[in-house]
């Protein structure tokens, strides 16, 4: 099963905003502009794995800058008091409730993993087994920020397959 | 009122209180959990009167730390908030005598409509 069947970008985009709304731009002044380049060049990203009835990854990646920025925001201090561990945990806090929410977008019987956060390009590790299905990329205050959803290429022949 | 709060998340677990806080409910004593285990053993040394806790934790899953409570016939009032919002993990956390089920991401708003009548 194709998943952009199920989660199209613009759902991926309403749980964006409301990450936005909710942690990183409660005044709304600053949202996430998109900008559609798949190409952008990160700094750091996080992602969690789903299984069972859909195998795939939800990746959340930044710029260092905005990462930082993203820290300040969810722990309510400046962004030159942020450190490494803040950074860190809070990427894959985000990884986690947007990969929460489309989880419960899928078929029923998946399983959510706890998050996995790198400082390093998303473009460093990822993804042998699969392949990038649908993203949202944007710019934050200039900084850019990505959620892409990777699918397993073993499930997506499936799919072709059937 | 002491309130338990368990998120593997050391920002989650921060953003709770700020909300609770945010929500008018900055006056209790809270403590904090930072896996299931953690939370089923303070749930039971600390007495709370109140359990926040996430489904997706390490050594034991928020919905087990439940099941675990109500198995050891403690009955305190307990709840989720959570990224994940399924409709069977709303049925199973209902079925194990969840008291409220809070979808990440959440605002000050949500926390008093959903604490008001537990914490008055």
């Amino acid at each position: 099963m194709s998943v952009e069947t199920v989660v199209k970008e613009g759902d991926l985009a309403e749980m964006v905003e409301q990450v936005w709304v909710s942690y990183l731009d409660p005044e709304g002044i600053s949202p996430l502009i998109t900008t559609g380049d798949e190409n952008q060049p990160t700094e750091v990203h996080s992602s969690v794995s789903i299984t069972g009835s859909w195998h795939g990854h939800l990746v959340y990646a930044s710029s260092t800058q905005a990462a930082k920025r993203a820290a300040a925001a969810f722990l309510a201090m400046e962004p030159e008091e942020v450190g490494q561990e803040d950074i860190s945990d809070v990427l894959g806090e985000l990884a986690n409730i947007v990969g929460g929410n489309v989880k419960a977008m899928l078929p029923a019987g998946c399983f959510l993993s706890l998050p996995t956060v790198v400082m390093a390009p998303q473009t460093a590790s990822y993804f042998p087994a699969a392949e990038r299905i649908s993203g949202l990329y944007g710019v934050w205050d200039g900084e850019s920020v990505s959620i892409s959803m990777w699918q397993s290429s073993s499930d997506l022949q499936k799919g072709e397959a059937a | 009122m002491k309130i338990l709060i368990a998120d593997d998340s050391r920002v989650m677990r921060q953003i709770v209180t700020r909300t609770l806080r945010q929500a008018g409910f900055g006056d209790h004593d809270l403590v904090e959990a930072a896996d299931g285990q953690q939370a089923a053993d303070l749930a039971v040394s600390e007495k709370p009167d109140l359990v926040i806790s996430d489904w997706n934790m390490p050594e034991m899953t928020g919905i087990d730390v439940l099941r675990k409570l109500r198995a050891a016939g403690n009955d305190v009032k307990f709840g989720f908030v959570t990224s994940e919002c399924t409709p069977e993990m709303q049925q199973a956390a209902e079925a194990a005598g969840s008291a409220f089920f809070i979808v990440k991401p959440f605002t000050a708003e949500r926390f008093d409509e959903v604490f008001s009548p537990i914490l008055g």
